[in-house]
């Protein structure tokens, strides 16, 4: 092939390239929410921490097996509700707000990410009793990413 | 422009770096070394650097696992996969420089894997592409240019199913693994440079047909 060819197949490849971002671009927010699942799978990150500032742990305790906790760093707020389900597991319905991109859940042994709502909601099904921290990346109104991570609670 | 050596079959390999490097703006670093500084950064401490690496990557990635027929669902899935492994596996990836090419090798594999159980749970036909182009305009976009974009896209669209993934994922991987790619396909990999000739060929053969002009790319 001489030079010429090959610059008529980068050429045309560089059209490809742009056909197919044309017809099959990409979802939108893609990249943000691969930003933000990496964040949240980093190890090497520091997360803002979000301190505990309410729990109605004693209140619900003698109602039934729900608890309510909310964590907060004074600007993002994270409300989580942990119910105990027929299984002996838990429940964790979730709710922060600025647009939630990625949520896990860390215990000892296992990491859950989270099914991702709309408006800040997130959900764990299924979670096992145990010493449990949320970590999440959000988006907030001006397009910024933020990483948390919560203190250790016991599910 | 310095001439290509092209005597050997495996000259692929450099063949693809080169024709990338071309078809990128000269002045700016290839995007597997601009990539490659990235990643370095982050293992020396840098965390925000594999938000950088995750941006500039992330577009390549869903092209090249587009390319393996899976829905956008299941494609988002298989990128995010590629990024948690890389996280995770980081220090398997000896020499740096190589972090692109070990992403799209990820990406590759696990879109193979994920669309082989893909086909097995859903033996009808696999969604390919949306067979249509659409239908916004851009400023930028004249009239010609939408109109040389759509007899190319008609005209990929004729190409069989391993001609259009074989051009996609080389059109987004600036350094293709040649070896590797024949793996995936299921292909020899001696026949990789002649299969890549093969479907350009196919293609301008289908695209003469339609009346296109081979001029420079925009």
């Amino acid at each position: 092939m001489q030079t010429e060819d090959f610059a008529a197949d980068a050429a045309l490849f560089a059209r490809l390239r742009s056909v197919w971002e044309d017809v099959d671009p990409m979802p939108a927010d893609f990249v943000d929410r691969m930003v933000a699942a990496v964040a949240v799978e980093d190890l090497s990150r520091e997360y803002a921490l979000l301190t505990l500032v309410e729990t109605n742990l004693a209140a619900t305790r003698s109602d039934s097996d729900t608890m309510t906790l909310q964590f907060s760093d004074g600007t993002t707020t994270v409300l989580l509700h942990i119910t105990q389900t027929e299984s002996g597991k838990h429940r964790i319905d979730g709710w922060v707000d600025a647009s939630a991109l990625a949520v896990r859940l860390v215990q000892a042994t296992r990491e859950l990410p989270a099914d991702l709502g709309e408006h800040g909601r997130f959900a764990f099904d299924g979670v096992p009793a145990g010493v449990s921290r949320l970590k999440l990346a959000v988006r907030d109104e001006g397009g910024d990413l933020h990483d948390f991570q919560t203190p250790q609670f016991e599910v | 422009m310095t001439d290509i050596d092209r005597s050997e079959p495996d000259g692929q390999e450099r063949t693809g770096n080169a024709w990338a490097a071309a078809s990128d703006d000269s002045a700016a670093p290839a995007r597997w070394e601009h990539a490659a500084d990235l990643f370095l950064r982050w293992r020396e401490g840098e965390t925000r650097a594999m938000d950088e690496l995750v941006r500039l990557m992330s577009p390549v990635l869903w092209h090249v696992v587009r390319a393996y027929g899976l829905d956008r669902a299941l494609a988002e899935d298989v990128v995010q996969t590629t990024w948690r492994t890389l996280v995770r596996r980081h220090d398997t990836i000896i020499d740096p420089r190589a972090v692109s090419g070990w992403l799209t090798m990820c990406a590759r594999r696990e879109a193979w894997r994920v669309g082989k159980l893909q086909r097995r749970a859903d033996p009808t036909e696999v969604e390919y592409l949306e067979p249509h182009l659409p239908t916004h305009e851009s400023a930028e976009h004249t009239a010609g240019v939408e109109d040389d974009q759509r007899r190319l896209w008609t005209s990929v669209g004729k190409l069989d199913d391993r001609c259009q993934r074989l051009l996609r994922v080389i059109a987004f991987d600036d350094r293709p693994d040649y070896a590797r790619i024949a793996a995936d396909l299921s292909m020899p990999v001696g026949s990789i440079g002649p299969t890549r000739q093969r479907c350009l060929g196919k293609l301008r053969a289908l695209l003469e047909g339609d009346g296109w002009r081979d001029h420079d790319a925009n």
